[in-house]
């Protein structure tokens, strides 16, 4: 009787196993014969070939209010373009979407079209759960694959065993520079000059010093107020130092090695022995994000969705490239990506691949992501242009471009199928943060736990 | 909810006790009518039972021998689960996590018990009084949970705001430091929980008749006495619930870690074993090893329940 009393993550968990049982593949609608000749017309030339009876597409993402606007907008202009399709759009909260996804796949009741990326892209590519779209976009003249930024391609390609090339899986949504923000009142008061924009011109060295002098204490309490850094991010110096977290090929944890322990090191130091940026604890109390809209930190990573935020700050602020380590002389940060990926058990693959595309790739939507400051538009010849020359802040935003173009790296966690091991990472490192264990020793300790965790979770 | 199999099942041996079945011919037909209408009231809560409480757990039981992803179809992996957790840091600190939260559980039976003397008196306004200790058990425990974080943060936070002004006390880190995370999640299900076992003491302690008060204190009896000789013994099943429920309830803390601590806290010194479960359900998509820990936690809460029961027979008094 008492086993009743188990937790409700069990039930949870068995009522999946329960549903897995009697779901049933019923995507799409019932498809019904087309009586809208008079429109047909109007239909893209592109999906020649498929029928022109009615067929309904579920999408699914998630999107904050902006953007689910915006897509709500596309999505009516696709259908316009294509009268026989019906686009039934979902949007989840983005904390459960993975949840949700992943039983929703288990019920069988894939929507036709979802975002992904990376673990969970790898392993619905692995799965054979998302289509391989290679041979809709060989065919397509919807669009131009070289006018799309290489690295958000190649993100979405899968061989068979590893990702990053073969045949192309997904098209993306968006491309997520992370660069480094500045403030320029700061970096005025205190009488430094402005980080270059062009990579490789300052180091670890000069950016330390820059924090050094913007930070201060204002009203003489011993705390400080104004720190001049935050959030340095701690795979960008450790890829820029020549170090890495695994090598996905051998599936060996890289951790221990004097390039990322001296990386580690020295952003652990920036709070530590410098205090040039807020301690954990600082930031408990007060998130390095607020403060740096509060005018409070002098340099801080932001990506383009950043941007209509910062738009509304009170002070000037614009972009510069990462310091390069000066070790290597090299630079090094995170290109994220999300990406749409259509089920491999759609109805309508034709139609979903059409819509992706559309969603990914057509101008006017790229344009309206662009004009509300949310992404830097996915087509090259866009970004090149229109982008650049919008007349908005940041003035250097050929520092998002560089990054798409050749700086960025995926994020840590693309290759991995499971990420227990990266969580049990960061959790962890608050020893170094707080400075509890220097890095080299804390990575030569936490590496063989690492390992074990990766290995159970990616072998 | 909790009783729903119980009930069904206990409804079913009544009306097939007498040895009568309803295929047999000899049963008059009133009585078959009657019977069906029995079987078919009993029906409900009994297949809501098998749906969603029977089906669940046997089929939790099967995967957890199994690794599934829930993308590809889950794989016979035996025992493998059970194993793995031996050598799984993050399961040990989840147990001991979960296991030193079950201070909450005496700790909270001494407040509540404490809160429930001083209400059962008959005063003007006393419900008041009552209502107010209770509202927090209906309050939704995520907004519980983001109100106290907000009350325990750090520089901000209304706790050590006072601590500061009133006593100058430079307030410890309560969600960031990981010796206080555990107490600050103790504080919290305090006062979250002792408006609910309040009530049952209450409820205890006017079941108790005063003829035990008078003749104590015809004997001169003083008033701690009183409490500690009539008082406290009464209510020792109240205590055993209180207790056995307090247990299973520390045991299933999911929520609020979940809001307050989203990664499990400093050095996962926040993460407790259904937290655990969850992570590894639904961030590392392993269902197969969610349930196999599912599962021992399940064993884990049995028997403790069945060892109090065991022992109960020594200290608790049912007239």
């Amino acid at each position: 009787m008492k086993l009743k009393h188990l937790t409700a993550a069990t039930t949870a968990v068995a009522l999946m196993a329960a549903l897995t049982a009697c779901g049933s593949d019923n995507n799409g609608g019932s498809a019904s014969p087309a009586n809208n000749s008079g429109s047909a017309s109007t239909s893209a030339s592109a999906s020649a070939g498929a029928s022109k009876e009615k067929v309904e597409i579920s999408f699914m993402g998630h999107a904050e209010p902006n953007e689910k606007e915006i897509f709500t907008k596309l999505i009516k202009s696709f259908e316009e373009k294509y009268p026989n399709v019906k686009v039934n759009y979902t949007s989840v909260p983005p904390a459960e979407y993975d949840q949700k996804l992943t039983t929703l796949s288990a019920a069988g009741k894939m929507p036709d079209i979802f975002y992904t990326s990376g673990p969970a892209f790898y392993r619905y590519a692995e799965a054979g759960t998302i289509l391989d779209i290679q041979q809709y976009l060989d065919q397509t003249d919807l669009f131009n694959p070289d006018n799309v930024w290489k690295q958000a391609l190649d993100r979405y390609r899968y061989d068979g065993s590893q990702l990053g090339q073969g045949d192309l899986y997904g098209l993306p949504k968006d491309v997520g520079p992370w660069a480094l923000a500045y403030n320029k009142e700061l970096f005025d008061k205190a009488g430094v000059a402005y980080p270059p924009a062009e990579a490789g011109k300052w180091t670890w060295d000069d950016y330390l010093k820059a924090a050094q002098a913007i930070t201060e204490d204002t009203n003489g309490d011993g705390k400080f107020d104004i720190y001049g850094a935050a959030n340095f991010p701690l795979e960008g110096a450790v890829w820029a130092n020549g170090g890495d977290y695994v090598d996905y090929a051998t599936g060996t944890v890289k951790i221990d090695s004097p390039e990322f322990a001296e990386a580690m090191q020295w952003v652990a130091d920036l709070t530590l022995k410098h205090h040039v940026a807020p301690s954990p604890e600082d930031v408990q109390a007060m998130n390095a994000y607020s403060r740096f809209i509060a005018g409070k930190i002098g340099m801080f990573p932001m990506g383009p969705w950043d941007q209509p935020a910062f738009w509304d700050l009170p002070f000037g602020w614009d972009l510069a490239a990462w310091p390069s380590s000066p070790k290597t002389g090299e630079t090094s940060t995170w290109l994220g990506s999300m990406g749409f990926v259509i089920s491999s058990k759609t109805n309508h693959p034709q139609e979903a691949f059409d819509l992706a595309s559309f969603l990914s790739l057509d101008p006017d939507g790229q344009k309206q992501n662009m004009e509300l400051g949310q992404a830097v538009p996915n087509l090259i010849d866009m970004a090149t242009n229109d982008y650049m020359n919008n007349g908005k802040a940041p003035e250097h935003k050929e520092v998002f471009l560089d990054i798409v173009k050749e700086i960025g790296h995926p994020p840590v966690e693309y290759g991995s199928k499971n990420t227990e091991w990266l969580d049990t990472f960061n959790q962890d490192a608050s020893k170094v943060w707080t400075g509890q264990m220097s890095a080299a020793d804390w990575l030569k300790q936490e590496a063989p736990k690492l390992q074990e965790l990766y290995d159970k979770g990616n072998k | 909810m909790e009783g729903e199999g119980a009930v069904a099942l206990h409804l079913l041996s009544i009306v097939g006790g007498k040895g009568e079945s309803i295929l047999t011919n000899k049963v008059p037909g009133y009585r078959r009518k009657e019977m069906l209408w029995a079987y078919a009231f009993v029906a409900i809560p009994l297949l809501g039972f098998v749906i969603f409480g029977l089906a669940p757990l046997i089929a939790s039981a099967v995967l957890s021998f199994t690794k599934w992803d829930m993308i590809t179809p889950p794989e016979f992996i035996g025992w493998a689960n059970y194993s793995g957790m031996f050598g799984d840091e993050k399961v040990y600190k989840a147990f001991f996590n979960t296991t030193f939260m079950l201070i909450h559980v005496p700790l909270g039976m001494i407040v509540s018990l404490l809160l429930a003397v001083l209400m059962n008196r008959k005063m003007r306004g006393i419900s008041v009084f009552r209502t107010i200790y209770y509202i927090p058990v209906i309050s939704p425990i995520v907004a519980v949970s983001i109100l106290w974080q907000w009350m325990l943060n750090n520089d901000f936070g209304v706790i050590n705001q006072t601590l500061w002004n009133w006593f100058h006390i430079t307030g410890p880190n309560w969600l960031g430091d990981p010796n206080w995370v555990k107490p600050s999640l103790i504080v919290m299900g305090l006062w979250g929980g002792v408006g609910s076992n309040m009530v049952l003491y209450l409820a205890g302690l006017q079941a108790i008749s005063s003829t035990y008060y008078e003749a104590a204190e015809v004997d001169g009896a003083s008033g701690w006495q009183k409490f500690r000789m009539i008082t406290l013994p009464l209510l020792s099943n109240i205590h055993f619930f209180v207790i056995v429920m307090g247990v299973i309830g520390t045991f299933q803390a999911f929520s609020q870690v979940y809001v307050m601590t989203p990664d499990g806290g400093p050095e996962y010194s926040a993460g407790t074993v259904v937290f655990n479960v969850f992570e590894h359900a639904f961030s590392y998509f392993d269902m197969g090893y969610a349930s196999a820990e599912a599962w021992v936690l399940g064993v884990i809460i049995l028997l403790l329940t069945l060892v109090q029961f065991r022992l109960s027979k020594r200290w608790v008094y049912n007239d």
